[in-house]
């Protein structure tokens, strides 16, 4: 799978079907782990398998469906989970996914506001469920989330970039559990429901980074929790052990006090009929003997940590947050032309448009203006145009700031260039990160041709529409939409997953949205986003990844 | 709820004292948003009260615990795992709080509270 690099404006049913079935994927390579955190409300190990089953209730209800439209499919979903709702974890989960599909009632798509919105509907309506909310659960994770998603739909328009914010925030919430619940804080765990929350988020987003995301339970479990703090570093790692003691007359806090002397992170719950058991131990034959001459074991689980954790080092970096703001230090100036594709760069994080493109080149001069004129030492400049590049480089030569330029051809490429961005690395790694991924998209172009001209063997007459896959002039023809649709077969659409239209000023919505759908039945398997682009000359700008 | 301690004397645990443990699991529940006086005739508001035990009843037999829960559930949600999840809490509850086995507890729905229509 490729790294996404257009924005995600909008979502639509099919999509939202997609992030829910990467979410239950996702979930259920966690599940094990999650039960091996459940302590609250009652320490019977199942918050992991109750999330799995209402989300598997959830993804039934819509994984056949055909339906577009993202408030329909969201209710569908919505419907299912509440049907297989199971346990304390998956009735509160059921509520948050009532209220997002009610924020969302009678949406097409939905875009990064109702995004937020339809977060902040999903905790207020999971809040109404209880008479007293105990916070340090599943609940303080869904309203930290809302109030991310606010603040990032904000920022930004894109819905990757929202979803960044959701998932950071949720790993903050997941992380205060303990101080706020102390029954987590004397087991040395997070809040599980939240952790299921968590990894929910987690796996929508690496579904819409285009990261692998596990479906098949019996992988390798319990590997990226987030801890707290007590699992690595502290004395090694050792052994993780967990067992039921079945017996009668089971002293649960003699058997407490004697679990705590052999290791860390102990956890003895139970009746004098049956007593769990959790504890970190260097050596997994202490505690086991010792329960064995208690009664009989049952559920015995012993996993290695210090494996576990070098897993988790290889296997699971949670991204560095980005920052809500701008750039500290780094100032990007696009060239674009249209307002709309102005918007686009602005929304995705461009400190400065300078307009202009085909025949209304900026000159060396506006672009050096521009760079001066940010309060930054380091500016990243993308000219999104071939024939802007030199005057790019020359301002370059003549800026005394710390000046880079991405050699952008097209404002796809230029767009790509600028989701690259990585809020925490330094110019030098951005400068590389951001020409590579410009690197890995295929541009497409759809004009006239203003005079008759053979070129590369293809015969162009004055008037025709045209149309140019990374700059080269590829296909001719008499109608816009079926240059579109050839110039896709040229790029190979079909081999790809995503399709974007950034349409021209001379282009109403309408009229793009009507060749969006038709370009749907040929390239059934893609997901086909439609942006305003507002640029003169070209009636669209495409790009395949 | 009385136990003997060989050379002390005695624990007495009362009903009342068991539902108020009772209640405060109860209120904690997700799903749960109040619990009501039982058998109320339809109609009748079920004023909903943070501190009211009245919606519990604790009985006492043979040493064992039988508990009677009657609540309010939030409408939309799914009424069967709410209740379940008052019966393990409860259970739970109970039992770490006196360190005897609660023998039953059954949760009767009085009502739905409808907050939002879908």
């Amino acid at each position: 799978m490729a790294t996404r690099r257009s924005p995600r404006l909008v979502t639509d049913g099919q999509g939202f079907k997609r992030l829910i079935k990467a979410a239950l994927g996702w979930l259920q390579h966690h599940q094990a782990a999650i039960n091996a955190l459940n302590v609250y409300p009652v320490p019977d190990g199942d918050t992991g398998t109750n999330m799995v089953l209402t989300m598997q209730s959830a993804w039934v209800e819509i994984k056949d469906s055909p339906e577009r439209n993202v408030g329909q499919i969201a209710h569908k979903m919505a419907h299912g989970a509440l049907m297989g709702a199971r346990g304390n974890s998956g009735v509160i989960l059921s509520q948050i996914w009532r209220g997002f599909a009610r924020s969302l009632d009678g949406k097409e798509v939905y875009r990064a506001s109702d995004l937020a919105a339809a977060c902040r509907e999903a905790a207020v309506t999971a809040y109404k469920g209880v008479v007293k909310p105990v916070e340090g659960t599943i609940l303080t994770v869904a309203r930290m989330v809302a109030d991310a998603a606010t603040a990032a739909a904000e920022v930004s328009e894109d819905l990757v970039y929202v979803l960044e914010h959701m998932v950071f925030a949720a790993h903050e919430a997941v992380t205060l559990t303990p101080s706020l619940l102390p029954v987590l804080k004397e087991a040395g765990v997070v809040d599980a429901g939240g952790q299921g929350l968590f990894v929910i988020l987690e796996g929508m987003l690496r579904y819409m980074r285009g990261e692998p995301v596990a479906e098949d339970v019996r992988l390798v479990e319990a590997v990226d929790l987030i801890t707290t703090g007590l699992a690595p570093g502290k004395a090694g790692y050792g052994y993780d052990v967990q067992f039921l003691i079945v017996g009668q007359g089971l002293d649960v806090d003699t058997i407490s006090q004697r679990i705590a002397e052999m290791g860390e992170c102990p956890l003895v719950v139970g009746d004098p009929t049956m007593v769990k058991v959790h504890v970190h131990v260097p050596d997994p034959g202490v505690p086991i003997s010792y329960g064995a001459g208690l009664g009989s074991l049952r559920d015995v689980v012993v996993e290695d940590m210090q494996a576990q954790y070098q897993d988790f080092i290889a296997e699971h970096e949670l991204p560095a947050p980005p920052s809500p703001q701008a750039l500290q230090d780094i100032g990007v100036v696009a060239v674009a032309p249209g307002d709309g594709l102005a918007r686009v760069f602005q929304s995705l994080g461009a400190s400065t448009i300078v307009r202009g493109g085909q025949t209304m080149n900026p000159s060396t001069k506006d672009l050096l203006e521009a760079i001066e004129n940010l309060p930054v030492e380091h500016v990243i400049l993308l000219p999104n145009n071939s024939n802007v590049i030199l005057a790019a480089e020359q301002a370059r030569a003549l800026s005394n700031k710390s000046v880079a330029v991405i050699p952008s051809h097209s404002i796809p490429q230029g767009i790509a260039a600028l989701l690259a961005i990585n809020y925490q690395a330094d110019f030098e790694t951005n400068v590389a990160a951001m020409t590579s991924a410009m690197e890995e998209i295929e541009t497409g172009e759809v004009t006239t041709a203003t005079r008759s001209v053979t070129i590369n063997g293809v015969e162009v007459a004055d008037g025709q529409v045209i149309g140019l896959h990374n700059g080269e002039l590829k296909v001719t023809g008499t109608t816009v939409e079926e240059v579109v649709r050839a110039l896709l077969k040229e790029m190979n659409a079909a081999d790809h997953e995503i399709i974007t239209l950034y349409y021209g000023e001379t282009i109403s919505e309408s009229d793009a949205n009507a060749l969006a759908d038709l370009l749907q039945q040929d390239w059934p398997n893609q997901e086909i986003e439609v942006i305003a682009g507002g640029q003169p000359h070209y009636y669209y700008i495409l790009s395949v990844e | 709820m009385s136990e003997r301690q060989p050379g002390l004397g005695r624990i007495e645990v009362s009903p009342t004292a068991i539902a108020s443990i009772v209640n405060e699991a109860v209120l904690t529940c997700y799903g749960v948003v109040g619990t009501a006086a039982k058998n109320l005739p339809s109609g009748i508001a079920n004023l909903l009260s943070r501190d009211s035990k009245r919606g519990i009843e604790v009985r006492i037999e043979d040493g064992q615990i039988f508990i009677d829960v009657y609540v309010i559930i939030e409408y939309g949600t799914r009424i069967a795992a709410v209740a379940r999840s008052v019966m393990n809490v409860v259970k739970f509850s109970v039992e770490r709080a006196l360190g005897v086995p609660v023998a039953e507890v059954n949760v009767h729905v009085e009502g739905l509270r409808i907050s939002d229509i879908d």
